[in-house]
């Protein structure tokens, strides 16, 4: 039931025309970025969730693989109706930031100022390098199999040496108890979480340890090889939720 | 749906200050203040009685400091829910084939204003208090459903936003041509979607019979909440069925300086 846009439509509106449709762009901003901040950090929350909240899950098995392919979903999503719709290339950054902003506000006022976390020990990884390179990807290529491919092995890749900077320092050896950990694990020991007990923690399983500095590395590549599959799966699924269909009933 | 009889009168007075497609835009600021002046004072007791009364459900101070707010929130819900939509409802347009162009796309502007309001109500309830559940639970023993968050993200924040997305379906369907033809599938999936996050408490709630003393957050019980939140991806949907449609009533207006 949409209506076809016609060729009189594509002309540049002036005037009050002109003003309007700003003052509608303006509108959506608004309402996008609340709507983006607010679903995709409950999607994020609830899929990749304890990886990104405490800094001991931090680890270099799943967080490397868990956080990029959840953390893929939205943007693609929202590329498939900006880019495709609009020729906006910004659709995963604003996933991203939005995701940021989120992320950061409920650190600090509901982790650290109710509960006292320090906010060292619950501080938010980064996407926006991966988001940055999977949107320019797409606006250069026009391409959503090599945004899959490039932009999505990319978004995965980059997960981990943009968050070294932030996290590194957490993962310096201290001796405790007779016992080698690491910093970030003695936050988790030092700061009681009644609900995530450490066998519930689930970093570092298996024989990891015998691959020594090769586990990152191999989390990054099985990551980009499932953010590729991950982001093509999504661009259809934002184009599906995008339809402008009108029903007779429900 | 009807669309006859009684006349609504379609707004002509132009404001001094604002232009006419913006008529709304102080009601959608006020509605935004106080839904903030509201988020922030939940916060804000949850901060001052939380440690002090919210520990442990089996005390008094837990039944007179949050099971009266929670009490209290499900009157206001009820109130403000029947008020909006009986009200929407009852002023509906009935003669939507006379709509003049320029009357349709004020419609349009306070239609994304409702959507706006919705998505910032999903915001305080996908994001906010969302995580913050995490964050009360590493320091509570959950032995309630109701705990101190629950009470305001799970019978509070919810309903609210399931009352506005509600709002802002009914508002097209009742004032907008297109909307009233036909039942729009993505604003029907952006508003009907997360609602289904409100019946996933249950699913949620259940399986922490079992576990109750466990929060990890990406566990299968959780999955309901997500699958609920994919569906706010229709507001794209939304966004082009509304382009399409101002495109072509601009077409049908005269410029003006």
């Amino acid at each position: 039931m949409s209506l076809p846009v016609t060729t009189q439509s594509i002309k540049p509106y002036t005037g009050e025309k002109a003003r309007l449709v700003r003052a509608y762009d303006y509108l959506i901003l608004v309402l996008a970025l609340f709507l983006f901040i607010g679903s995709f950090h409950l999607h994020f929350a609830l899929t990749v969730g304890d990886w990104d909240f405490w800094v001991d899950w931090k680890d270099r098995q799943w967080w490397p693989l868990v956080t990029p392919l959840m953390g893929i979903t939205f943007p693609a999503a929202v590329q498939a109706v900006l880019w495709d719709k609009f020729r906006l290339p910004l659709g995963a950054t604003l996933c991203v930031t939005a995701l940021l902003i989120g992320t950061w506000i409920t650190r600090i006022f509901a982790y650290h100022y109710w509960n006292f976390f320090p906010v060292n020990m619950v501080l938010p990884a980064t996407m926006l390098p991966g988001a940055l390179v999977l949107d320019a990807m797409l606006m250069l290529s026009n391409s959503l199999t090599i945004t899959a491919i490039a932009g999505g092995s990319a978004f995965a890749l980059l997960f981990y040496p943009s968050n070294w900077p932030i996290f590194a320092l957490f993962h310096q050896p201290v001796e405790y108890a007779n016992a080698q950990l690491t910093l970030a694990d003695l936050f988790g020991f030092q700061y009681i979480r009644t609900g995530m007990p450490e066998y519930l923690r689930i970093i570092e399983r298996g024989t990891l340890r015998t691959y020594g500095q090769y586990a990152a590395p191999l989390a990054a590549f099985c990551s980009a090889l499932l953010c590729t599959l991950m982001y093509a799966l999504w661009w259809y699924i934002g184009k599906w939720f995008a339809t402008t269909r009108y029903l007779s009933k429900i | 749906m009807a669309t006859t009889s009684e006349p609504m009168p379609a707004v002509t007075h132009i404001g001094k200050r604002l232009p006419w497609y913006l008529q709304d835009l102080p009601r959608y600021l006020k509605t935004f203040g106080a839904l903030t002046v509201l988020y922030t004072s939940l916060r804000l007791y949850q901060g001052a009685f939380a440690v002090s009364a919210g520990l442990d459900s089996t005390e008094p101070a837990f039944e007179q400091y949050w099971m009266r707010l929670f009490y209290i929130e499900l009157a206001v819900i009820a109130v403000v829910m029947t008020g909006l939509w009986a009200y929407l409802w009852f002023t509906r347009d009935r003669q939507l084939d006379k709509l003049s162009p320029k009357e349709e796309i004020r419609r349009y502007f306070t239609l994304t204003m409702w959507i706006s309001i919705y998505t910032f109500a999903v915001y305080w309830a996908g994001s906010y208090f969302a995580e913050q559940d995490n964050s009360w639970h590493q320091v509570a023993i959950r032995d309630t459903p109701f705990t101190a968050n629950h009470i305001i993200e799970f019978y509070f924040n919810f309903p609210l936003y399931v009352i506005l997305g509600g709002c802002a379906w009914l508002y097209a369907r009742t004032r907008l041509p297109l909307y009233a033809k036909g039942i729009s599938l993505p604003l029907t999936l952006a508003v009907f979607g997360p609602f289904m996050i409100l019946v996933s408490v249950g699913f949620n709630e259940w399986g922490h019979t079992f576990w109750f003393r466990e929060e990890f957050f990406a566990a299968p019980i959780h999955w309901g909440f997500v699958i609920g939140v994919w569906f706010a991806l229709g507001v794209g949907g939304i966004l082009l069925q509304g382009v399409t449609r101002l495109i072509d009533l601009l077409d049908q207006i005269e410029d003006a300086d």
